[in-house]
């Protein structure tokens, strides 16, 4: 046999054996996310791409956030969650006391980049030592304002309560509101009040024992009521009036009768996307009267994990890296949600312009706003049911603030020692 | 018959067995023991004996509102659908020309009903600037708040069911349809008008039809879900929480599964209960044919 002859046979044999490998190696793995029509689009096309890289199909499972827990916990259950999983930073908690319910991403560094991300950023995704889940981005919530809104009444986007109170003068006699929030908005604006009174967290640090008093609670209140009367927002009566939906799909905030909201950053575009009037532009926090810090708490947005029982776990790692820190895909994803956290995928974003001045200066904000660092807790769905319905009593006159404030207090201390 | 042969039925019958015990005797066993023991979704189970039904009896201010809520919209919805739907029987019950079309368009929000789809719908016509109030305001009515106050957010939910009255509808026409004319003929001869006809003739008749549409419609009513939860999501003040909103989130959002089975059976012995009810009155105004009575 020649010498050529020799080389091709070797040639042929490595490539088959490549081929081969790959084909080994290739999985078909499952992929759950939450979200709105913008990022499913964007997620599934840089799954295609993946795909292509990585040779792994990922098959999507998408859904909005509402029910998307519940979905995922009968799943977690059932043991029969997808292999790449999208889950809310407060939910690695319920799910993993202990840092083993999902796959420690650790042992996938050969796979999964980690050094895209700082320490203090998968700190929170770290239970036990264990990394849980890596962040898509961090979060925290601030006020957002309609600049058109603001532009035909001539005046300029509020910086302190007293300009909403002066705006809603302005606006209210057109039949329009500077502000509004919903049942869930409420909810997490009276807890950045208490905070703001209070100046730390809900519970001492590292326990279920409550810190924030009824006096903190009752005061939250009290601001909320002074926005009502001051005509900033629709009373919650009236804004129970378009039945159980969310701001963004309710038709005065699509049309441009409301001036502004408040939510996550990350959350822009589910926001901006269905107005047909103006653009949100971000807003530092509104302390009110005495407050100790502007009350806003920052978390990972969300975290991309990996399920525990993924027949593979590498593959699933391979597609995350791709989906996360690969440029190309980082620009298919684009800010679909949100800033990103990995220090590539910023860069990325940055230098090909894709990241609008709205949601850099919300994540400026954000980042210089001054708050306690806050326990999941706060977001355990429990928590967040009895705030929403003792508000809700208030907000209709069934309770003083006083009363709201002890029944909140006495409500949470016993459902603290359960959680 | 031989032995192949004797088993045969059984083998038709077989995947309808296998389905109902592994689909609902198995789950509803398995809801009982639940209800006895503290188990919530990834976290452990102990058993609690009594402790989850002392607790909603007791102490549960939700449950007791859900369930004041519940037994509302049921005595509202029942009888107002079986009246509605008995009404719009007996006008499809007249010969008229393209009654055939009629009686399909009636039957046809009883399929679409129960849908999220007709829920949103539902939502965005009761909304505060949705059809509804277009209408009221056309008229020169003052727009109601339907969702933001807790007696018309109810109702909002309450005719959403009585807009479902086709199937209740569809069994009281094939019973119309059943009488025999004789006995509206000697009843005429009698000199009772149509009126007195009803009364005396087509209701008596129509009883054991009329108890078997109050079961299941009842029995409905006390599972009714889309409808508040797409619509006012159980608000406000807990205006429309019925208890399936309460046994949802108790059992998917706060992942209390013990507690939450242990309602879902007080809610299905609050059903036994008023369907045993239902059968021992029975005796006194549902009338069969053959029956001594009738």
């Amino acid at each position: 046999m020649s010498k050529k002859s020799v080389l091709n046979v070797l040639s042929l044999t490595l490539a088959a054996s490549v081929v081969a490998t790959n084909f080994a190696a290739a999985a078909d793995l499952r992929m759950s996310w939450w979200g709105g029509d913008g990022r499913h689009v964007a997620t599934q096309k840089a799954l295609e791409y993946c795909t292509g890289k990585t040779g792994h199909k990922v098959k999507a499972e998408f859904a909005g956030f509402e029910g998307y827990l519940e979905k995922l916990t009968t799943q977690m259950a059932g043991s029969t969650e997808a292999d790449i999983i999208q889950v809310d930073w407060p939910w690695l908690f319920q799910f993993s006391k202990d840092g083993t319910g999902f796959a420690d991403l650790k042992q996938f560094s050969g796979e999964l980049d980690l050094t895209q991300w700082n320490d203090s950023q998968l700190a929170p995704a770290s239970i036990n030592g264990k990394l849980n889940g890596v962040p898509v981005s961090v979060t925290g919530a601030t006020f957002y304002f309609n600049d058109e809104i603001y532009k035909k009444a001539g005046i300029e986007t509020p910086k302190s309560w007293d300009d909403l109170a002066a705006a809603a003068k302005k606006l209210n006699p057109q039949g329009l509101y500077p502000f509004d929030t919903t049942r869930v908005i409420l909810m997490l604006m009276v807890e950045a009040f208490a905070a703001q009174i209070s100046g730390q967290e809900f519970v001492k640090p590292g326990t279920n024992e409550l810190a924030w008093t009824a006096e903190d609670i009752a005061g939250a209140l009290k601001h909320y009521q002074w926005m009502v009367d001051n005509g900033i927002v629709r009373s919650a009566k009236d804004a129970a009036g378009g039945g159980n939906i969310e701001i963004f799909d309710d038709p005065a905030w699509v049309t441009g009768r409301i001036g502004g909201t408040y939510f996550w950053d990350s959350t822009y575009s589910k926001y901006n996307d269905p107005l047909t009037v103006g653009k949100l532009v971000p807003a530092a926090p509104l302390q009110i009267k005495g407050a100790k810090s502007d009350g806003v708490y920052k978390k990972p947005s969300m975290v991309f994990s990996i399920s525990r029982h993924s027949k593979d776990p590498k593959a699933a790692a391979q597609v995350l890296n791709c989906l996360l820190n690969d440029k190309d895909a980082i620009l298919i994803l684009g800010d679909s949600r949100g800033l990103p956290a990995s220090a590539i995928a910023k860069s990325t974003l940055e230098a090909a312009g894709k990241l609008t001045p709205e949601r850099l200066d919300g994540a400026k904000i954000v980042a210089a706003a001054s708050g306690p660092v806050m326990s999941p807790l706060i977001e355990h769905p429990t928590v967040q049911e009895l705030f929403k319905d003792v508000i809700e009593q208030f907000a209709y006159g069934q309770l003083t603030a006083d009363e709201a404030g002890e029944e909140i207090v006495d409500g949470l201390t016993k459902a603290l020692r359960r959680l | 018959m031989s032995g192949d042969s004797r088993l045969l039925g059984f083998w038709y019958v077989l995947p309808y067995l296998i389905g109902l015990l592994v689909f609902t005797a198995i789950p509803f066993l398995g809801s009982l023991y639940l209800s006895f023991t503290d188990y919530r979704l990834m976290q452990g189970m102990d058993f609690v004996g009594l402790q989850n039904y002392t607790d909603i009896l007791t102490s549960d201010r939700t449950f007791t509102r859900s369930f004041k809520v519940t037994m509302l919209f049921v005595a509202l919805t029942v009888p107002l659908k079986l009246a509605f739907a008995l009404f719009i029987a007996s006008i499809l019950n007249a010969k008229l020309k393209g009654i055939g079309f009629f009686r399909t368009a009636y039957y046809v929000p009883s399929i679409l009903g129960g849908s999220i789809a007709v829920a949103v719908l539902w939502r965005y016509m009761f909304a505060d600037v949705g059809m509804v109030n277009m209408i009221l305001t056309g008229l020169g009515f003052k727009a109601i708040n339907w969702f933001g106050n807790p007696g018309t957010a109810l109702f909002t939910i309450t005719i959403l069911r009585l807009w479902q009255f086709g199937s209740a509808m569809v069994i009281f026409l094939a019973a119309l349809q059943s009488i025999d004319k004789s006995l509206y003929e000697a009843a005429a001869i009698d000199g009772a008008k149509p009126w007195r006809a009803f009364f005396a003739v087509t209701l008596p008749l129509l009883t054991p039809v009329i108890f078997f549409n109050l079961i299941m419609q009842m029995v409905q009513a006390f599972q009714e879900f889309n409808g508040p939860y797409v619509i006012t999501g159980g608000g406000p003040l807990k205006s429309t929480y019925l208890l399936p909103l309460y046994i949802y989130e108790m059992a998917f959002k706060k992942f209390d599964m013990g507690y939450a089975s242990a309602i879902a059976w007080v809610l299905f012995a609050v059903i036994m209960v008023l369907t045993l009810l239902a059968f021992w009155s029975s005796k006194y105004w549902v009338y069969y044919a053959g029956d001594k009575r009738s």
